[in-house]
């Protein structure tokens, strides 16, 4: 604890949970989705958000999640109800001329791009309205609709403009949802606008967007590839060039997310308690870094541990010449060869998403946690309740289309 | 005993170190809370409406009444958390209730959805076959004409896709037509039949909605006899006549709903909900070969040809193919031996007819594709 400029007293904000903790939830919640065909993963949800929610500390006072299974599970059921007239709608345009076909899709799509701001705002608000801090609501008000809204035409221009007006589009998204965020009576206010992102968005997208050109125009240009038999090898220099290029946007992206989060997010206050964040490029680099190493080589060793049942349970050894060997005996077992294929695939992707959870969510909470000083944090003594607010059944819409991490 | 925390009133986000006690009283036993260091009284709650908040580790969240959720005790040492649960009993009848009423949630809503599952397994078959009647053989037409022209741009890409003798009006195609209406005749098909032979090395053939055909060169070279060309061009009408096609995408967009709902994917954009569609529809597909064999059958004795002639070419195709049996999982055919058998179970003509077609049409149709150079995909060109 210090004291700022005016002799203000400021406050780090602590996290105290464990990646060991989480891991213990998420693998009691994998295991209980088998039983439930998959029903539990509200529960999961709601155990994650205690857990991220309560070990998250702010001047010694832990927040609270105060959302249940049920709510969400309700969301969901009518998230169902808006999506099956859209199933119907999908198959009944299958079945009409092409062109009336592929532009009905289209616009389907273009209707689910905009309905996905309407539910990534929502799906806030339920958060929001469901965490407490020293017994008091926070809360969300503004137009779901007219966020969408806002961000749909955003989101036109953004692609007549091939991307140039980033900046403009999520500065205005951010200062829309956070100066209608409220911590019980009190406003939330953020003033940051575009030129805060304009240099590290302008600097990641121009130094990736040349590096590419280049590593294109070297590929095209100076024939940088072979043809054997229809198969394109690029040579070494061409090989070269394209790493390069991803660790540019690597790099560059990270430092753009890095100062994304900090600028932003130290703009704002909640009236006279003015917050500060202040994470790294590096952090971020270095959680997406052992995200790709840790995931590959565990996605690797399921892989070898899977043939080698495959092996097993065919009961051949590879052909000496390198072969694959004949796997028509384990395959053409319709049962057997569906419950592998289903155990294989729900390992995999659990794995996945185990790792995500664990290293990306967890680093990504911990790290803005750990990362926030929030100054003057006593004015906040005086926050008086808000009236209840009863009308979010679930995130809704925000669950069916799960969007929104955490 | 008392209990020392960490209370929020839930009216103002001014935290207060506090000291309870439970207390008798007219309406049942009160926590009391008074401030640590003033002494003063706080606020008094019925304790049996306490209920346990879920917290972090080595901390106990009390809730004081469900009607202000802000209101909150924190205690947070282990031996206050001992005195706490020791003080409060409704602590734990709540958390039990509790524990019990997501039981119930969760079982009951697992439940809701076997049942509706095993409707689905039951159902979808049985309602697919009724709906696909109803739909205007319009929409299966234009459906059709897209799913062909996918498929022509894939097979073109691997520079697989070439029309044998184009000439709708040579002797080859002329004959075709006329078998297909032939085995069309009497069906009440509102399809217009089309039939197509395409070079490929792949022995097969297949019907898309809406009534067009495709018969791959392949096939055509292992073919023995006009019965067994027939036989199969036959049972390929056979899905035309009765929608199997359409009536396999009504059921695959009706499983694609389902296992969305299971997987939380509405969207169905996920790896998981496209392999579990394709493993439940493969069910749908048995019975459909049965009833286009069955088809093919009944064309062949009322035309004059052998209705044994296509279990023999069954017989021939799949006996050495590993192929078809590596991929017998995602395969749409039950298996040749059951198929062969229900066919040779088929009363033989004692009488041969004309057969399906001339000596002349016959040597035509064999001679489709001989012109055609069979394009080898490796070189792309």
């Amino acid at each position: 604890m210090s004291t700022g400029q005016l002799g203000e007293r400021q406050v780090a904000v602590r996290f105290t949970g464990t990646r060991r903790q989480l891991f213990g939830i998420l693998i009691r919640g994998y295991v209980l989705m088998i039983p439930t065909i998959g029903v539990y993963r509200f529960w999961l949800t709601t155990a994650k958000r205690r857990f991220f929610w309560s070990n998250t500390e702010i001047d010694g006072d832990p927040l609270d999640y105060t959302g249940s299974a049920l709510q969400l599970l309700i969301g969901f059921m009518l998230a169902v109800a808006i999506f099956l007239p859209l199933y119907g709608l999908f198959f009944y345009l299958q079945t009409q001329n092409q062109t009336v076909a592929v532009l009905g899709i289209l616009a389907v799509f273009v209707g689910l791009w905009f309905l996905s701001g309407y539910a990534l705002y929502r799906g806030r608000d339920f958060r929001l309205s469901r965490t407490l801090w020293r017994g008091i609501r926070f809360d969300q008000d503004g137009n779901a609709w007219g966020y969408a809204l806002w961000r749909f035409l955003w989101s036109v221009l953004m692609v007549l403009t091939l991307g140039l007006v980033y900046p403009g589009m999520a500065a205005g998204l951010w200062r829309y949802r956070y100066n209608h965020t409220w911590f019980g009576n009190r406003q939330f206010s953020m003033t940051g606008n575009w030129r805060k992102l304009a240099g590290p968005y302008y600097l990641a997208y121009f130094l990736t967007l040349i590096s590419a050109l280049i590593t294109l125009g070297y590929v095209i240009g100076a024939q940088g590839y072979t043809n054997t038999d229809g198969w394109f090898m690029p040579d070494a220099t061409s090989v070269l060039l394209g790493a390069v290029t991803l660790l540019i946007f690597w790099v560059t992206s990270s430092i753009f997310r890095a100062r994304e989060t900090t600028r932003m997010l130290s703009t704002l206050r909640i009236g006279a308690c003015e917050v500060t964040v202040n994470v790294t490029a590096r952090s971020f680099m270095l959680q997406s870094a052992v995200f790709g190493i840790v995931t590959s080589l565990a996605l690797g060793l399921l892989i070898v541990i899977g043939v080698v049942i495959l092996y097993a349970v065919g009961g051949e050894a590879p052909g000496s010449d390198g072969s694959l060997p004949n796997f028509a005996t384990i395959f053409s077992g319709g049962l057997i060869s569906a419950t592998l294929l289903v155990i294989g695939y729900l390992l995999v992707f659990g794995t996945f998403t185990l790792l995500w959870e664990i290293i990306l969510g967890f680093g990504f909470w911990r790290l803005i946690a750990r990362g926030t000083v929030l100054t003057n944090p006593d004015s906040l003594k005086t926050v008086q309740a808000r009236a209840e607010d009863h009308s979010l059944a679930g995130e809704g819409l925000a669950d069916a289309l799960n969007v929104g991490a955490y | 005993m008392q209990l020392t925390g960490r209370y929020y009133d839930g009216h103002l986000a001014s935290p207060l170190d506090v000291i309870c006690q439970v207390e008798p009283a007219a309406a049942g036993p009160m926590l009391a809370v008074y401030g640590l260091i003033s002494r003063e009284l706080v606020e008094q709650w019925p304790a049996g409406g306490v209920y346990p908040v879920p917290g972090r580790k080595g901390e106990m969240r009390i809730g004081m009444s469900a009607e202000l959720p802000g209101a909150r005790l924190l205690v947070t040492d282990a031996a206050e958390i001992e005195r706490a649960t020791a003080m409060l009993p409704a602590l734990g009848e709540h958390s039990r209730a509790d524990s019990r009423r997501q039981l119930v949630i969760a079982a009951s809503s697992s439940l809701a959805l076997v049942a509706v599952i095993l409707t689905y397994l039951v159902g979808v078959p049985i309602l697919a076959e009724r709906v696909v009647w109803l739909v205007p053989p319009q929409w299966e037409e234009n459906l059709g004409e897209t799913v062909a022209m996918q498929m022509e741009d894939q097979f073109r890409e691997q520079g697989t896709f070439v029309v044998c003798d184009p000439n709708p009006q040579s002797v080859a195609n002329r004959a075709l037509a006329r078998f297909g209406q032939e085995v069309l005749a009497d069906t009440n098909s509102p399809f217009n039949l089309s039939i197509t032979v395409v070079k490929s090395e792949i022995a097969n053939a297949f019907a898309l909605p809406g009534g067009r055909t495709y018969i791959f060169s392949a096939l055509m070279d292992t073919v023995k006899s006009p019965d067994e060309f027939a036989g199969v061009v036959a049972h390929e009408i056979g899905h035309v006549v009765y929608r199997h096609g359409f009536e396999q995408i009504i059921a695959t967009a009706g499983t694609g709903a389902l296992v969305g709902f299971i997987l939380g994917d509405m969207t169905g954009l996920s790896v998981a909900a496209g392999l579990g569609s394709a493993l439940i529809d493969t069910r749908f597909s048995r019975q459909h070969e049965r009833q286009a064999d069955e088809f093919s059958a009944a064309a062949a004795l009322r035309l004059g040809f052998s209705p044994h002639a296509l279990g023999d070419l069954l017989d021939r195709i799949a006996a050495d193919d590993d192929m078809t049996k590596a991929l017998a999982l995602l395969s749409t055919h039950p298996l040749t031996e059951e198929r062969r058998l229900a066919l040779e179970a088929q009363p033989r003509t004692d009488t041969p007819g004309p057969g399906p077609f001339s000596a002349a049409e016959w040597r035509a149709i064999t001679a489709m594709c001989d012109s055609v150079p069979l394009r080898d995909a490796t070189t792309g060109t």
